[in-house]
């Protein structure tokens, strides 16, 4: 199998997490750093970790979905190839416009780092049966978009997560997201910090394996 | 200007400056008063504690790699390998502007790691704040929190651990003391700020120089006068994506062996870090000031020297490596840029466009600095003998709520929910739990951090205080098999001129010191903070400590709730002080107390602790509010029924230890219907052992039939408090 990209920019925090889960299960990641382009066929699907790339200034995820980088992530995205985004890699995707609508900060204007529950709303191959228990830690988490967007995206079975208990103020739960295609994932918790039982949850394991399976 | 003003404005003593122009023979002339003024401040110079710091020489030092006197101090931990960490405060600049006060304050203590090459991995922070309902205090606090908030976050180091205390002795002077530690895989150096040579370039890497900061570390080495307003233009300002920039970045050459010393512009920016390295190295440097990147062309070499801007460091080079270094600095975005050399003779020469600003010796500022052996007077500690108080069951139920959400005893989850606790992955307890743990990458050990002082033991005792503040967090550490390693300090009091105030340093110092020697554990960093008073009255003299323990055994990791159903749960004592705590503060009832620590003896209890504790499901030391708010406190996925008679009290016992053993554990002792044998080391130690009762099913706290609390109203108190102490936060 071909090596998984992980995109790095400048202040990326949670790229060395993701990183190093994707080797633990021996996914071969490889750097894909912000300034350079690349050929999307030799790689089997991307990730774009969490973290405060350009310390969320202008906004959240605003200039990464710039950088020269994305332009060959947009070319793999026309090529249908499976691309994850965490965190702060949901909230460029969204600038990126590779997915609809947008993050916007928390309800009560925190940040807020706790455990959460998810259930799986998809019926694509995104999709799993069982609830989810992994951490989220962010500030403009709350997913937001208007409301004949909201009813495509369950019309077009586009809502990959939900929240049990909505902690950020999130329109209808949403947690994570797909695009119409199916090949672009995206969630705002953290999967790479529950890959252990001494993390307190081994349910980020999951997630990442259903990217992984896709590719 | 005449001599009166000008020592005003560098606030310097007739003394100082007439020691100072004995030693360059001659009167102190223009860029000479900034250069004295800074380094000799308390906060450079440490020159009030000086003399009293040194003891903590004398304590054992087999896994120290570097000690006081780098950026931070580096232990050994065994296979390969390596932490630095270092405690810092940020009490003054955070009281004028909390948010940029406490952001810098972590910016600063990061920097102080990763200068020596180690990858941050792990932050905490202990705060004190005044009254709820003093004036400002709700913006202190959330300005605060927003600004730690704001910039660990955003930098991307875990916040795993903290302390909050409430009182109205900080009402006008608040703490900030932040902590980082960095981790050195096995392959990993050690890099410091004493290896230079003459021919070697200074190169100056990060954000450029600006007027913020100046004179800030002359401004915390003085009292408040009460019109803090006026010195917010001497707090700098934090971005903390240049400081991620310059983690990776610096991480990088050091990586590449292309640097030889680094050292990072903190308190009296430029200043301080050049001649420091220059005295230590024993070398001379020529610096170009005009050379350093400014924000503000219009900056005086003064303002140059002087700046705090953040996220600047210094480095020392080889020449031949400055393209691959500008390269490297470049690719992160950020400038490195060549301001002067190493020269062979001990002698600073600082030029502004071509012009010869000084020649100096560093040693003059540096060793030369005034060193005080302040006048002091020992407390004398009189409090009224302590008498047991039990309540009634329906006073104690009524009470036991009221304190749970009282500010001392409520939960803190507004403030660290706020905090990344979990990136890195490396985070297995976050703030919720007693201190933090963090899982070591390569040898897949546990470290733990936990944090130290208590102040209203301070306010009790100096001396019993400050055996409290190593003793307290060496016990939760090793409740959950951590065997304590080293300790950080900041050392946090009033004015040192005061006799009484120098008196409560002196006497911490060597109680500290008194209970690490008994632990074995050196203290390998920290920093100290005085003046920490306005209009006169100072604060609890708070010696803030944190601790690192390492987990070696092969064990689960120790939870501090119940975790299982009918599991025998134990009290396990080393009865040596009594009192009535902050439940008598609270009551506004004169301090009651008796006894006195034997520190060879808790070390014993401490040891047997750590190695008892692969039996404990969970455990949790008991400290402020007694056994009963401690047991509710472990209540929630189960509860917990009394199996005897329950002393219905809120008095405190030095030591104590709540454990949840499982049934299986039991029948490993020799007799099943003596469980306390399992514990046999303990009595014949001659410490306590008492079964309390065991663990349930259902989630209440049951003392007896009319003494029972159910789970969601005991969390309910301790979650309702924050709201009633903060309306708006």
């Amino acid at each position: 199998m071909k090596p998984v990209g992980v995109l790095r920019f400048l202040g990326t925090n949670c790229d060395l997490d993701v990183f190093g889960a994707l080797e633990s299960l021996e996914a071969s990641p490889q750097w894909l750093w912000y300034e350079d382009q690349f050929n999307p066929a030799d790689y089997s699907g991307f990730v774009l970790p969490g973290g405060f790339s350009y310390g969320d200034y202008l906004r959240s995820g605003a200039l990464a979905a710039k950088a020269p980088v994305m332009k060959s992530l947009e070319e793999a995205n026309s090529k249908g190839q499976p691309i994850l985004g965490i965190c702060n890699g949901f909230q460029i995707l969204c600038e990126a416009q590779m997915l609809p609508g947008a993050l916007i900060k928390n309800k009560g204007l925190k940040f807020i780092d706790r455990f959460v529950d998810l259930k799986s709303v998809t019926q694509s191959a995104w999709g799993f049966d069982q609830k989810i228990h992994i951490p989220i830690a962010h500030g403009d988490g709350c997913y937001f978009a208007t409301d004949d967007v909201v009813k495509s995206l369950f019309d077009n079975d586009q809502v990959w997560l939900t929240y049990e208990d909505n902690p950020n103020g999130s329109v209808k739960d949403i947690a994570g997201l797909l695009n119409k295609n199916k090949n672009v994932a995206a969630l705002m918790p953290h999967p790479e910090r529950a890959m252990n039982s001494w993390m307190g949850s081994r349910d980020g394991l999951v997630l990442l394996n259903q990217f992984l399976e896709l590719r | 200007m005449e001599l009166n003003e000008k020592l005003k404005k560098y606030r310097m003593s007739r003394v100082e400056y007439q020691k100072a122009c004995d030693l360059v023979g001659h009167e102190l002339d223009g860029i000479e008063w900034p250069l004295f003024s800074s380094l000799w401040s308390e906060h450079c110079s440490y020159k009030s504690s000086k003399v009293h710091l040194k003891k903590f020489a004398k304590l054992p030092s087999q896994n120290v790699l570097e000690g006081f006197g780098e950026n931070a101090g580096v232990v050994d931990l065994g296979e390969g390998e390596r932490v630095a960490f270092k405690m810092e405060s940020h009490n003054h600049p955070s009281f004028i502007e909390p948010v940029q006060g406490a952001a810098t304050g972590v910016g600063g203590i990061l920097r102080d790691i990763f200068t020596m090459n180690a990858r941050p991995i792990l932050l905490a922070n202990y705060l004190c704040f005044g009254d709820v309902k003093a004036d400002r205090m709700e913006e202190l606090v959330q300005g605060v929190v927003k600004g730690i908030s704001g910039y660990g976050n955003s930098v991307g180091v875990a916040n795993v651990t903290g302390k909050t205390e409430f009182h109205k002795s900080y009402n006008e002077n608040i703490l900030v003391n932040a902590l980082a530690l960095g981790y050195y895989s096995s392959e990993k150096k050690v890099f410091t700020s004493r290896e230079s040579l003459p021919g070697h370039w200074i190169v100056y890497v990060g954000a450029h120089t600006g007027r913020d900061g100046i004179h800030g570390a002359s401004m915390a080495s003085q009292s408040f006068d009460g019109d803090s307003e006026a010195s917010r233009p001497t707090v700098q300002i934090g971005d903390p994506f240049y400081e991620k920039l310059l983690i990776e970045s610096c991480l990088e050459v050091m990586d590449r062996n292309l640097v030889e010393s680094i050292q990072d512009m903190g308190a009296a920016g430029l200043t301080s870090s050049s001649f420091e390295m220059a005295s230590k190295a024993k070398v001379g440097l020529k610096i170009d000031l005009d050379q350093v990147p400014l924000r503000d062309s219009t900056m005086s070499p003064e303002d140059v020297l002087l700046s705090e801007s953040q996220e600047r460091m210094l480095l020392i080079i080889k020449p031949e490596n400055y393209d691959e270094i500008v390269k490297v600095f470049k690719k992160w975005n950020l400038e490195a840029t060549r301001i002067g050399e190493v020269l062979s003779e001990n002698k600073v020469y600082l030029h502004w466009h071509g012009e010869l600003l000084t020649a100096i010796d560093p040693d003059l500022l540096v060793d030369g600095a005034p060193e005080y052996d302040r006048p002091f007077v020992e407390e004398s500690n009189s409090y009224a003998d302590f008498k047991a108080q039990s309540l009634t069951g329906a006073d104690y139920s009524k009470t036991l709520l009221k304190v749970l959400s009282s500010p001392q005893g409520m939960s803190k989850s507004w403030i660290y929910d706020q905090y990344d606790q979990r990136v890195g992955a490396k985070t297995a307890f976050g703030c919720e739990a007693p201190y933090g743990v963090v899982r070591l990458p390569e040898s897949e050990r546990f470290i733990g951090m936990a944090l130290g002082c208590r102040p209203e033991v301070m306010r009790l005792s100096s001396s019993l205080g400050a055996m409290d503040a190593i003793f307290h967090p060496a016990l939760q550490l090793a409740s959950g098999g951590f065997k304590p390693v080293a300790v950080t300090d900041c050392l946090n009091y009033g004015n040192p001129e005061v006799p009484e105030v120098m008196g409560q340093f002196k006497t911490s110092v060597e109680s500290m010191i008194e209970a690490c020697a008994a632990l074995e554990v050196p203290v390998i960093s920290g920093n100290v903070s005085l003046y920490n008073e306005t209009a006169g009255k100072s604060i609890t003299p708070t010696p803030s400590i944190g601790m690192l323990g390492l987990q070696s055994q092969e064990m689960d990791l120790v939870q501090d709730h119940f975790q299982e159903p009918n599991n025998p749960v134990f009290l396990l004592a080393c009865p040596q002080v009594f009192w009535n705590g902050l439940w008598a503060e609270m009551n506004n009832i004169a301090p009651q107390a008796s006894g006195t620590l034997d520190a060879a003896k808790v070390s014993e209890f401490i040891n047997l602790v750590y190695s008892h504790a692969h039996y404990f499901k969970s455990s949790k030391v008991v400290s402020r509010f007694g056994l009963g708010y401690h047991l509710s406190l472990m209540t929630g996925q189960c509860g917990f029924k009394s199996s005897g008679n329950f002393n219905l009290s809120f008095d405190e016992t030095f030591y104590q230890i709540i454990v949840e053993c499982s049934k299986e554990t039991l029948s490993l002792s020799e007799t099943p219907s003596k469980p306390h044998l399992m514990f046999h080391d303990f009595i014949e130690a001659g410490f306590d052992v008492a079964l309390l009762g065991e663990t349930t099913e259902t989630s209440d706290m049951i003392f007896d039939d009319n003494v029972k609390f159910k789970s969601t109203e005991l969390q309910e108190a301790h979650q309702k408090g924050w709201g009633d102490a903060f309306k708006r936060l």
